[in-house]
């Protein structure tokens, strides 16, 4: 069967006719006689390479697949096997409540260094890095009058709000976040506060004004 | 193949097993996804687009904006887009489930748009956007038809653009924003979404704190992608 | 020609062959054709067009039906609405009646569908440009007449199906399942996407799941099986060759078919949807790769010999398959980083779209007309010119497109590469792309006129040759 002439390039001549292609592939796909026991590389070829297409394809979509959960958005990433509660992270909560609307930034600015003569710095104040039990009297009921930070002195004049029932009435844990992420921001490196500490701090002295410096300073 | 009636069933088989597969299944998973509470925070997140916000998203999608720019941000350590201040960390499918048309986008011939409102260090505010949007600026075409061209009678209007140079109006003339303008920057002033939620944590861990008890959150627990080990 | 008597495999003499082309099926298949030519040349327009705008963006921005966003969506659905979405359906329907030995029935419901699909695309571009377009890729058009092209298709479909059912052998050849499964499957593929994105709208990132299940649906269940139609009936019939690798045609079918839709999460990559969605996409990718290697090794016959119609079929069958091959390798992660949301991801389309599906349409267009219309093609010098500009306008595009994407992934992933040098360095690569759709467009041009000329002269009615 020869491919019929086609020089130009307007009309194309077929070959065949459409019965005829049916026919001859029908027949292409009848088994082959085995009289000279022909063997074919084509096809095992073919069959090679789809397995090997099939295999790659199977070992990526099992290592890569997230166990197939609706939360994994990282191809690298497997489920947590935990059935525990979810662990916020008060570093990162504390940083955001830091940097929240009206919050601490304003004045102790995202620096922590506050405003000379205004608000005191906490990158480096022993008052961050002291005793928790200060820190966190300071958190809950502000903080009035003079204050001596890193030798400098602050008149007072724009005293601490409070941050508990009287003021801005945060939470334990918020508490807690907050002045653990201070407490290890800016070169402080002083450990972490404990919500159960602020509740218990809380409870333990109850309702007042704010704190001064000098009543702080007898706070053990 | 001779049969007819079982090629037909071979083609509605094999279409069923792709729809079965990727629109059902993903829609089993995240059809009916909720907003997370904080309760540190006391809110939802994310947040339904307030009223102008979501006339702008139409005009968004009116305008085709999602044929040069993404509203994606892919995860540090695939592309650049974390390092280029697009977004703090990927974007996770819980940012979208308040968008009625969600508009990802296949082309980055613009920036990403996922924070525009949230960019550090500083945020484009209405004004330098209504700017952007009348005059045009690199790659980016000119929407003049977004705006009108009026006469000044009286006092300039508050809403006049602001212009220099080339795009200055001519003397006694003023740009003034049409409401699709409006809106389409309400929506643009709209776009951020920072919230950590617990799935979009990267592989890596955050800075523990030491000997700190961390807040116990009652969350069922999700499969947190902060566990991964490479 | 090999006089029929003495071939091999001689059917029965010619004139007891039934005139498959005569009567009003002729007229729906020429009106179709007709319209497919006349969305061509103009979506080739809205492309330049387009294309002008990305490198100098100040080119007709101040008209707001000619923004860039509703441009690149006017040239899409143009091109594939109307463009494809005639003259594939008019040549699976011819190729089917020829097969089936009989005229094309229905041809009122066919004749009446063609219209109203042709009229359903004009008013969607119509709704594009003026301010309805949805934003989804490969379904750009306002949802409000989406009905009602579901409904014109259907109508054309039908007539195929019953071209189908009414064979009068039944054995099946491979251009019959390529046909019949574009011809069935388009339906089910537009209606879910219009239900589950425009009229119910899936909640959130599920939108886009759907939006790329549906644009690889398009491709691998409708637009590419048009096209391989035409192409596995053509390529025997002029070369007259059996198929070689006849037997796995039937493997590779079915590969296509179960996986095409699968590869759909290719386009969520690195984005906000759940990761298996994406892995499973390039699993189905790389198994994927086997359909491919299919095609080639059954339509080598195309290759040789320089018929109109081998010569086009040869370059979209290789383009097919080169076009997969690099499909497969972006679709890896450690590669898709740099091609995601670039020019390359857009040269691929468009050497998809035009080097592949649109030049076996050319194939099996060149070899069907002078059988419909009763006469040859009426210009030597178009269908030469025709060639050669729109292979070389293709090339150039796919080769622009994919150099400036690259240079734009790289540039993207280093986070110190400002934006706007971005354009600045990609600019004269897209000045080329421009060129190449100034190229494409008047290759375009060169067919249309080739084509309303030949229909012009007075149709001797009927085949033009009584044998095969």
């Amino acid at each position: 069967m020869s491919a019929p002439e086609n020089q130009d390039p307007r009309f194309d001549k077929a070959a065949f006719g459409d019965d005829q292609l049916v026919d001859a592939h029908e027949k292409a796909l009848a088994p082959a006689s085995d009289d000279h026991a022909h063997y074919k590389l084509g096809p095992l070829l073919l069959l090679f390479a789809l397995s090997g297409c099939v295999l790659y394809s199977a070992m990526y979509v099992i290592h890569y697949s997230g166990h197939f959960s609706p939360l994994i958005f990282d191809e690298n990433a497997v489920p947590s096997s935990s059935t525990a509660v979810v662990k916020v992270d008060p570093i990162a909560q504390g940083k955001r409540l830091f940097n929240s609307a009206g919050a601490c930034f304003t004045c102790h600015q995202p620096t922590g260094q506050g405003i000379p003569g205004t608000y005191p710095p906490l990158a480096g104040s022993e008052w961050v890095n002291g005793p928790d039990e200060r820190i966190i009297r300071i958190l809950l009921y502000g903080l009035t009058g003079p204050l001596q930070v890193k030798g400098t002195a602050f008149p007072g004049a724009a005293p601490m709000p409070s941050f508990g029932p009287a003021g801005f009435n945060w939470s334990d844990e918020k508490i807690a976040a907050v002045l653990s992420y201070v407490r290890q921001e800016w070169g402080n490196k002083a450990l972490a506060v404990d919500a159960a500490k602020v509740a218990q701090i809380r409870q333990q002295v109850g309702e007042r004004k704010a704190w001064t410096q000098d009543e702080l300073l007898q706070v053990k | 193949m001779k049969s007819g009636p079982l090629f037909f069933l071979g083609l509605a088989a094999a279409f069923g097993f792709s729809f079965a597969g990727i629109v059902i299944g993903s829609n089993a998973q995240l059809g009916r996804q909720a907003p997370f509470y904080d309760d540190s925070e006391g809110v939802s997140f994310p947040a339904r687009l307030p009223g102008s916000a979501a006339a702008g998203q139409l005009a968004y999608r009116d305008l085709g904006c999602a044929s040069c720019h993404t509203q994606q941000v892919r995860r540090a350590g695939f592309g650049s887009d974390v390092d280029r201040g697009w977004g703090d960390r990927q974007s996770v499918a819980r940012d979208y489930i308040y968008q009625t048309h969600v508009q990802l986008g296949w082309s980055r011939t613009g920036p990403d748009l996922t924070n525009i409102a949230g960019r550090k260090p500083s945020a484009p505010d209405a004004g330098d956007l209504m700017r952007l949007l009348y005059g045009g600026q690199g790659a980016m075409p000119a929407y003049s038809f977004l705006f009108e061209d009026r006469k000044i009678v009286g006092q300039v209007s508050d809403d006049a653009l602001r212009l220099a140079g080339r795009l200055e109006p001519a003397p006694g003339r003023q740009i003034v924003p049409t409401d699709r303008a409006r809106e389409l920057v309400d929506y643009l002033l709209s776009l951020n979404t920072t919230y950590d939620y617990p799935e979009a944590q990267p592989a890596p861990a955050v800075h523990p704190a030491p000997e700190a008890h961390p807040a116990p959150v009652a969350h069922p627990a999700p499969a947190a992608g902060g566990e991964a080990k490479k | 020609m090999i006089p029929a008597a003495t071939h091999p495999l001689a059917g029965p003499p010619a004139s007891a062959q039934p005139d498959s082309d005569r009567g009003p099926g002729r007229c729906v298949l020429l009106f179709m054709l007709g319209s497919g030519m006349l969305w061509l040349v103009l979506s080739a327009v809205l492309a330049l067009i387009s294309s002008i705008q990305v490198h100098s963006p100040q080119y007709l921005s101040d008209l707001e039906f000619l923004t860039h966003g509703r441009a690149q969506a006017l040239a899409e659905t143009a091109f594939v609405y109307g463009w494809i979405g005639n003259c594939g359906p008019a040549l699976a329907l011819w190729i089917l009646c020829r097969l089936a030995g009989e005229p094309l029935r229905p041809s009122r419901w066919a004749g009446t569908g063609a219209f109203f699909w042709n009229l359903g695309v004009a008013i969607g571009l119509a709704g594009i440009a003026f301010g309805g377009v949805t934003a989804i890729p490969m379904l750009e058009l306002p949802r409000y007449v989406q009905p009602l092209l579901f409904a014109s298709y259907a109508a054309v479909a039908l007539a195929g199906v019953t071209a189908w059912t009414g064979r009068r052998r039944e054995v099946m050849f491979a251009s019959h399942w390529y046909a019949v499964a574009a011809l069935f499957l388009f339906p089910w593929l537009f209606s879910v996407a219009q239900v589950m994105l425009l009229w119910f709208p899936v909640r959130g990132v599920l939108q886009a799941v759907v939006a790329g299940w549906f644009a690889q649906g398009l491709w691998t269940l409708w637009i590419a099986p048009l096209a391989l139609a035409g192409a596995y009936y053509v390529v025997p019939r002029v070369s007259g060759k059996v198929l070689p690798a006849y037997d796995t045609a039937a493997l590779g079918f079915w590969c296509l078919l179960v996986l095409g839709a699968w590869t759909g999460g290719r386009h969520l990559i690195g984005g906000p949807a759940p990761a298996w969605i994406a892995t499973v996409a390039i699993g189905a990718s790389v198994i994927l790769l086997f359909h491919y290697i299919v095609v080639f090794t059954n339509l080598r016959p195309g290759f040789a010999g320089g018929a109109t119609s081998l010569r086009f079929i040869a370059f979209g069958v290789a383009a097919y398959v080169l076009g997969g091959l690099v499909d497969g390798v972006t679709a890896i992660r450690g590669v898709a980083v740099l091609t995601q949301f670039t020019h390359f991801d857009e040269a691929q389309r468009q050497f998809a779209l035009h080097g592949a599906a649109t030049m076996m349409l050319f194939g099996t267009l060149y070899f069907a007309l002078p059988r419909i219309a009763g006469r040859p093609w009426a210009s030597r010098g178009l269908v030469r010119g025709h060639f050669a500009l729109y292979a070389l306008g293709i090339l150039l595009l796919a080769f622009c497109l994919g150099t400036a994407g690259w240079i734009q992934g790289s540039a993207l992933n280093d986070p110190k590469t400002a934006f706007a040098d971005i354009a600045i360095l990609t600019r004269g690569w897209l000045l080329g792309a421009t060129a190449a759709q100034t190229l494409l467009l008047a290759a375009d041009i060169f067919l249309a006129v080739n084509f309303f000329t030949t229909l012009a002269c007075a149709p001797q009615g009927g085949d033009k040759e009584g044998a095969p």
